[in-house]
Order: C-alpha cells, then structure tokens, then sequence
C-alpha cells in the first residue's frame, strides 16, 4: 500500500523533470487575475485540529485582504488540499499545485513533520516556502535559501525570552539554583536543554535534572526529589498533562519554588488553569509566539473575524500563526511589488515584517530571527510580560505567591 | 529513610487504585476468555461523565463512584448482551478485534461530546496532602485508595460467597461442567462482563481527580492494565492485585532512585523475567489450547 503513492511521486516528478519546469510562478506581474497561493494542510488525520486551525487562519487572511483590494492590486485565491497527515500525500499535494496547478505562491502547512518534506518540494521547485511551523532546528541545516519559518524563532529558542528576562534581574536578585524535570519530546526537551544553557552561562547552578518519558502519570517521585533540592527556580520542559502533573504534585508536597517556567502546558489556558486550579496559576511563566490581546497591527481584527465565524471562539495559537505566515507572504510581494521567487526570498532575508505576532525577521537559513513572547499568569489569565512592544501587563509577579489551599 | 518510606507509600497508594482497574480486566478474561481492550475507554468514559456532573453540580468525584459503578454496570451488560455475547466461544484474538473497535467508537464520541482537550475534577483537596512527619499523603490518593479497597473487598466477597460468585467462578474453571450443574452460561457471563465494566466506572470517577485525562487517554491506560494482569496471571485476581502493586513500586521507587525514564522499562523487564520463569504469569493457571 505504501508503495503506491511514492510510485506516483516518482513518476510526477520524472515528468516534472521531462518537461524542464525548474522555476515556476512567472505569470507577469501586471494582470488583474487573482494570486492563486497553494496550500497542502492536515484537514483530517493526526494534525487534523492544527490543520483545521490554520485553514481558518489562512482564510481570514484571505478575506480581510480581497476586502481591502487584494495583493498589488490583485485578489487572492487560496487553494488548499488535504494531506490526512501523510508525508506522502503532503509531497505530492505540493508537486501537483506547483506543476499541474501552477499556483502563483506556496504557504506551508503544519507540523514539522509534513513541513520538512513539502518545503523540499517547493526548494526544488525554487519556490518560496513560508511555514507557520515547523520549528524543528532540523529544518534549517539543509542549505534551503528560500524557506522562512513565520514564527519568532526556532522551537528550542522559545525560553531564550525567559533567560533574558533574569538576565534583566539585579545579580542579587536573580535566583541561585534552578531544577529542570523535562519530557522527553522533541518540542519539550530542546526548550529546556537550551534554557539550562543559557541560565547556567549566567551563574544559576543546575541542582536537579532528569528525562521522564511520554506517558508518565506519576510524577510524585519527581517533586519529591525537587523538593529534596530546594532549588530556586523550577524549569520545566512540558507539554500539557505532564505540566499538570508536576504542578500538582509540587502543591501534594508542599513545595513552591520562587520562580516557575514551564514550557507550553500554561498555554493551553482553560485547561492549563482547570488543570492546576486556577489560584495556583499565579506567577507561572511560559513562552508563545501569540496571545489574542498583544497590541500588534491587526491583531484585534483578525481575533474579532475569527470570533464573529466561530461561536465566539477565541482563535487558537495554530490559526494565528497561519495568518502571519500570509501576513509575510503578503508584505514580500508587496515589498517587490512582483511575483517573482527569487526577488521575495531576497527581500525576506533583508527585511523585517510586521505581524500579528510581532516583528519577525530572518537569518540566511530561514530561521526567526525575533524573540517569543514572555508569558505570565497573573489573576488567573495568561498576561504578555516581554517584550515591551506586544506587552499586555506591564507588572511581572516575582516571587511567585505560594501555593493556595 | 523517609525518601524510601515516602516512596513506598505512594507506590502502594498508586498501585491499590491500579489494581482496581485491572481487577475487570482480569475477570472479564478469567471468566469470557475475552480480552477487553475496551476496558480503557470504558475507563476514560466513566472518568468523562464523572467529570461533567462534577463540573456541573459539584459533587464529590469520589463519591460520583457510587453512581458510576451502577452506571457502567448497567452499559456493560447491555454491551455483553447485544454486542460481545456475539463472538462466545469464538479465539480471543476476536474479542480483541471487536473491543477495540468498541474502545474507537467510545473515543470517538467522547471527543464529539467534550472535545479533544483535556479535563480533570479538581475537588478542592484534588491537590493537598495529609503529613505523617516527613511522609506526604496525598489526600485525592488516599481516598481513591480506600475507595478500591472496599470495592475489591465487595468484590472478593461477591465471588466467594454469593450464588451469582460462584457461578460465575464455576464458569471461569470449568464452563462445560458449570453448565452440567445449572449454571447457565449466557446471564453469567453478562454478569462476569457488566461487573468488570462496573469497576472501571468506579476507577473511571478516581482517575477523574487523580490524572488529567483526554479521550485518546484510553490507550495509555488499557496498555498498563494488560502489563499487570499479564503479570500476575490472565484471569487471576490476587494476580491483579499484586501485579498492580509491583507497577506501582516499580514506578515510584524507580523514579526516586533512578530516573523517571526507567520506570516504565523496570516495569515490562519484570514482567518478561517473570514470564520467563512463570509463562502463565504469577497466579495464572496454564490455559488449555482447544
């Protein structure tokens, strides 16, 4: 069964190569027919939530700029295929939009996982490929000139904000010891090795670390052996019930550090607060590349459409990111003025864009050159802390209260 | 010392409240010879409901037990009656097969219904201890924990010396015979079936409190519960018991000595040299191939 499909690649391509289309989207720059941009998502499968976000994200971008007379003068139409999830789909999704559809331009899709293969596709194709993620730093050591990552950094530099803001900390008062209990997940792992790294540099000794696997419900043994080490600061590299279930068994044990960070899991707002119980949110910090209130151009727009389409319903992270990955797309074609691939990847790599998530800017690699946003909880909702120009609280809580009864 | 002692306990707690989860499991494969891979979405089922009328009308997660018991019994015999009675004296492989297929479906309507999020009961002592000196009691622990052993105590009572116990034990050794004696199979074995499913109810409300779970939760935990029944015995309930409070050891001694990351690894390394001694497990009895 799996033969099949890549039998067809195989063959898709050998007729891409027959026929000698090596670039594509030179369709002129002065017609007033619409800008066709192709997009492969996970609309069902495994990254089927994501996927929906993002589709959401993509079309509120779609809509809100056609209203205001398009792309230089041109609409817009999106084209968006379903991949399920499969590598295989997702590489011949992108062939297909690029040599049988020839779409003017490419956005990317989700996860890193169908993003590393359909980027592939559209370097080949000398496309230009922005991705809404796909943060694995492996993404960006395979030479690509004309991938752009739309967030504000790789995944394992999503704590660097965290580290500049102790850094930021008088020396006295910067905490002195720090335990790091992590997942071993490839979003997880990273965030927390790259923060040990960087607080370790600034003189905060490591007392405590250790890998729990995927999975792990237990996690009483883990506070307790925090505990034992009274450290400062509690680095926690976490995805959501695991983030939970170390916050919980900290309170079992009666042990509150100074300065908590747990990665991802305070993200996941209702459920994070659900989870822990809302009092013992206070002072919890995490990094996001978005939040709904951060004053960015745009911002308030995009979370007023997508609550008017959608119950009310307060986009998710993954709809926003898909929005600002067009937002970059948008404002290269806008900056040459032309559809013309190498002239967007040239201009990408020496300008900064302004979007919801803030500025973003990229290195020769593609990576995000920006720094994410700092989070805390404070009075029971997720407050933007750093940096200053997406702040929505100007107040940080340090020490973090101890935990309610 | 009291790292050790701490770990112990919480090994134990964790592991009698394991063990009523698997007590089901073991019943329903003793008795049926039906491994019910559903057990685990039945579990998270009960643990969702739990959720919802907690959230709801505030009552007690632990105390929802005693509805939750009733309620899944009744699901599960009416899932015996019309659906897994279907597939009696057909190989186990088969009822793996169709209660599988019962787990995807119960999954994929409690992600219709709640969502694919997850949820957790959070009573206010959901996160507060009882302290012995240094020793930490986790009161959501300690309560789930007393809440399994009178209802494995209920149970082993049930077995031992009621008429519908002993039938059903009579079916699980020998159903020919149990059958020459006036036992008849098919209301004993919707019986068998609706009393695992009950205690899944029952564990379903404590995991409510004690994990945050989410409808793919299921396969996480039916995982864990095979590990321990396959190591105390398929079809054994001291087994159940014992092999429910080896994990539990094995998870907390483990993490606080070594790391977290070995606890799962300790775990299935005993059960392989167990099987390797004992094929059967540590209470099973060696099963006649037809």
């Amino acid at each position: 069964m799996r033969t099949k499909p890549r039998a067809l690649i195989a063959l898709l391509s050998a007729l891409v190569l027959l026929a000698g289309c090596g670039g594509s989207g030179d369709s002129g720059g002065d017609t007033n027919e619409p800008i066709t941009i192709g997009v492969s998502l996970p609309l069902s499968g495994q990254f089927a939530q994501p996927g929906q976000q993002a589709k959401r994200g993509y079309e509120i971008w779609r809509d809100m700029v056609n209203a205001d007379g398009g792309v230089v003068g041109r609409k817009v139409e999106l084209k968006i295929m379903d991949d399920a999830s499969n590598q295989d789909t997702v590489v011949a999704d992108y062939t297909r939009l690029i040599t049988q559809d020839k779409v003017d331009l490419l956005l990317g899709t989700f996860s890193s996982l169908l993003n590393y293969p359909a980027s592939a596709v559209a370097e080949k194709n000398n496309m230009v490929f922005v991705e809404p993620a796909g943060g694995a730093p492996n993404m960006f050591t395979r030479g690509f000139t004309k991938l752009f990552f739309a967030q504000q950094a790789t995944s394992d530099k999503q704590g660097e904000v965290f580290a500049d803001w102790i850094e930021s900390l008088p020396e006295a008062e910067r905490p002195k010891t720090a335990a790091y209990p992590t997942l071993d997940d490839p979003f997880a792992k990273p965030v927390s090795d790259t923060l040990r790294k960087d607080l370790e540099k600034l003189g905060v000794e490591t007392v405590y670390r250790t890998v729990y696997p995927a999975g792990t419900t237990n996690f009483q043994s883990v506070g307790a052996a925090v505990k034992g080490k009274k450290p400062d600061m509690i680095v926690n590299g976490a995805q959501f019930d695991d983030g939970v279930g170390l916050v919980r068994s900290l309170k079992q044990l009666d042990f509150s550090p100074k300065i908590m960070f747990q990665s991802s899991a305070p993200s996941e707002a209702v459920q994070y607060s659900d989870g822990v119980g809302e009092a013992n949110t206070e002072g919890v910090f995490y990094s996001v590349s978005w939040n709904d209130r951060a004053p960015t151009p745009l911002n308030k727009e995009f979370v007023d459409e997508y609550a008017k389409r959608f119950d009310g319903a307060l986009p998710a992270e993954d709809a926003a990111d898909a929005f600002a990955a067009a937002q970059v797309l948008q404002a290269a074609v806008e900056g040459v003025k032309e559809i013309d691939q190498d002239k967007i990847g040239d201009w990408l790599h020496a300008n900064e864009v302004q979007t919801i998530l803030g500025k973003l800017s990229w290195d020769s690699a593609g990576r995000g050159k920006a720094s994410y946003m700092l989070a805390q909880w404070q009075a029971g909702r997720p407050e933007i802390v750093a940096p200053d120009d997406v702040s929505t609280s100007k107040k940080i809580v340090n020490p973090k209260p101890d935990w309610q009864q | 010392m009291a790292q050790l002692v701490q770990g112990l306990v919480l090994g134990l707690l964790i592991g009698g409240v394991y063990a009523l989860m698997a007590s089901g499991l073991t019943l329903i494969f003793g008795v049926l010879n039906i491994v019910n891979v559903a057990q685990g979405a039945l579990l998270v089922l009960a643990a969702t409901i739990t959720w919802k009328v907690w959230s709801v009308t505030g009552l007690d997660p632990i105390l929802l037990a005693c509805l939750m018991g009733p309620l899944m019994f009744g699901l599960g015999w009416v899932l015996h009656k019309f659906v897994v009675s279907r597939i009696a004296g057909r190989p186990a492989s088969m009822s793996v097969l169709l209660t599988f297929g019962i787990a995807l479906v119960v999954e994929g309507v409690l992600t219709l219904w709640t969502g694919n999020v997850f949820h957790s009961a959070t009573p206010s002592y959901f996160s507060q201890s009882f302290r012995i000196g240094a020793i930490a009691l986790p009161k959501a622990q300690v309560f789930a924990f007393l809440l399994a052993l009178v209802v494995l105590a209920a149970f082993y009572a049930l077995l031992r010396f009621t008429w519908r116990g002993r039938a059903i034990r009579a079916s699980a050794e020998n159903p020919s015979s149990a059958a020459l004696v006036g036992v008849r199979p098919g209301p004993t074995s919707s019986f068998a079936f609706a009393l695992g499913s009950g205690t899944a109810g029952v564990g379903g409300a404590a995991l409510a409190v004690l994990y945050p779970f989410f409808p793919a939760s299921h396969y996480e935990w039916i995982s864990r519960l095979l590990g321990i029944i396959v190591l105390g015995g398929m079809g054994s309930l001291p087994g159940a018991l014992i092999g429910a409070l080896v994990l539990g050891l094995a998870e907390t001694l483990t993490a606080t000595y070594a790391s977290l990351r070995w606890s799962t690894l300790v775990f299935y390394v005993v059960i392989v040299a167990v099987l390797l001694i004992r094929p059967h497990g540590l209470f099973g009895t060696r099963v006649r191939e037809a």
